[in-house]
């Protein structure tokens, strides 16, 4: 030590002295140039350490993957008990063949539980069962719910895909903080996670849900929620009456539009009295695509008092629910009102009557003046939606 | 069943290596001759050699997609009463009826069923017929 010492300081002695005798502005590209080269040097090196680090476990992974390949084709996939029809539960399996050192490592136990995932996507019916079967008796689900109590929400993420492909139950007090996890992978993993496996009530989370759910956690939701199989689809009318989130209210109005639950119309309705505009407008969209046209009447009466976005929305609805009953008010807005929006609606929504409004139609484009012709001809275009 | 398989050569196309391997060695399992293609190109030299009875292919490949491979299969007098199935990952509407479109005879959807996969195969063999 007192050699580096001895050998250093009159180096960095000689240096300084000559960097303490220039102008600032020279001292202060000195310090950058410096800065920059030594991140760059720390940069390639990280690069560097991960590539290796890559290309090793590349190496490893393509040297254990024919092994487990071999054991879980011969054993699962073609598996003779399996083919002659016996339950999944009585068929023993060849857990001696994972009983060597080389399959204990805390590496490979990963490997195996990502080979037995691929397997399971791959394939299902008795077949994703006995992987999952495997996949318990060989202790891998410890190994998933061990990763599940970790700081890192990655690892929390990986557990959690894990778990979910696998089909195992997490107890609600594990996953449900995490349904509301300020990390949005984790949040929409965990919300995932929780709807596939949670058999009972896949939606409870929307209970405990206090942040609002941005519109990407609602696309995301949304493609969870349409595309996972069996899962129990509740009356979204639940939500609608009773959560105090008015995202979660109007994300509930979008599901049941999806579903067409007919039988929500009458909480839906009720939201028309609400105070919040956003609210009214989400529900006045979900009476009209749900062609609710026992609300029709009511959505005339409370246009006057509505602020724009309803008031828009109650054309549209109008259009959609296509009666007939109300072409007299639509052609009103759209002779009286001066805003483009409404007059477009207006118009849009007269043509969406079709039949009904066939005679009105003509008489408007005898009559209207020059740009109210031109909104009605632009919306004659088929092309053109609301 | 098994015996009479063993007349039938089925052009298996598939990138996924693992998938690859356990579909051959299923249908291998009942007798089936396996013609193996793990990608696009691969696919089109073989479809190009007509012998084959039944193709099952994946859609999402490397050089050439599955919709690619059909329309080379049925536009040729050979495989135009060649029984085809997707096994694929993409299971939307429009992959679905595009695929029926061009002609294809079956479609599953991954995950599959081992079993569900081999009485497709000789329902349309037996069609075939």
């Amino acid at each position: 030590m007192l050699l580096l010492e001895a050998f250093f300081a009159p180096f960095f002695r000689r240096y300084f002295y000559y960097f303490d005798s220039y102008p600032l502005v020279i001292q202060i590209a000195i310090f950058l140039t410096v800065v920059a080269i030594v991140s760059t040097v720390i940069a390639y090196a990280s690069i560097l350490y991960r590539r290796y680090r890559g290309s090793r476990h590349d190496k490893k992974i393509a040297r254990i993957n024919p092994l487990l390949d071999e054991i879980l084709t011969e054993s699962i996939i073609l598996n003779d008990d399996l083919a002659e029809g016996k339950p999944v539960e009585e068929i023993p399996l060849p857990l001696e063949k994972f009983d060597r050192p080389r399959f204990k490592t805390p590496f490979a136990r990963q490997a195996i539980i990502e080979r037995l995932i691929h397997y399971r996507k791959n394939f299902s019916g008795d077949i994703g069962l006995l992987l999952r079967k495997l996949y318990i008796e060989l202790g891998l689900e410890k190994e998933s719910f061990g990763k599940l109590k970790s700081f890192k929400w990655d690892r929390k993420v990986k557990s959690l895909i894990e778990l979910t492909a696998m089909d195992m139950s997490i107890a609600d007090v594990n996953i449900l903080p995490l349904t509301n996890s300020k990390n949005r992978e984790l949040r929409a993993e965990a919300r995932h996670a929780y709807i596939k496996l949670s058999k009972n009530e896949p939606f409870k989370f929307f209970d405990v849900v206090s942040e609002p759910l941005l519109m990407w956690d609602q696309l995301e939701l949304f493609k969870i929620i349409t595309t996972t199989k069996d899962i129990s689809i509740p009356n979204f009318a639940r939500w609608v009456t009773y959560s105090s989130n008015k995202s979660v209210v109007a994300f509930c109005l979008k599901l049941i539009v999806h579903y067409n639950q007919q039988e929500a119309v009458p909480s839906i309705i009720k939201l028309l009295d609400n105070k919040d505009h956003y609210l009214r407008s989400n529900a006045i969209n979900a009476l009209g695509k749900l062609k609710a046209d026992e609300a029709e009447d009511k959505l005339v009466q409370i246009y006057s008092s509505q602020p724009l976005d309803c008031q828009l929305e109650i054309l549209k609805a109008i259009g959609r629910m296509g009666t007939g009953k109300n072409l007299t008010f639509l052609r009103q807005e759209f002779l009286r009102s001066s805003d483009f929006d409404i007059r477009k609606n207006a118009a849009k929504s007269i043509i969406s009557h079709k039949q009904h409004s066939e005679e009105m139609l003509g008489e408007l484009l005898d009559t209207a003046t020059a740009e109210n012709k031109l909104i009605l001809k632009h919306c004659m275009n088929p092309l053109i939606k609301y | 069943m098994t015996g009479a398989n063993k007349e039938y050569k089925i052009l298996l196309i598939e990138d996924d290596e693992i998938m690859l391997k356990v579909t051959e060695r299923i249908l291998l399992k009942e007798g089936f001759k396996v013609i193996v293609a793990q990608n696009g190109k691969e696919a089109l030299q073989k479809v190009e050699e007509k012998d084959y009875d039944m193709v099952i292919t994946d859609l999402m490949m490397p050089y050439a997609n599955g919709f690619e491979i059909i329309s080379k299969i049925k536009g040729d007098s050979y495989g135009a009463n060649i029984p085809i199935i997707i096994v694929s990952s993409l299971g939307n509407e429009d992959s679905i009826m595009e695929g029926f479109r061009l002609g294809v005879d079956d479609f599953l959807k991954k995950p599959i069923m081992a079993g569900e996969l081999l009485i497709r195969v000789k329902r349309l063999l037996a069609r075939k017929l």
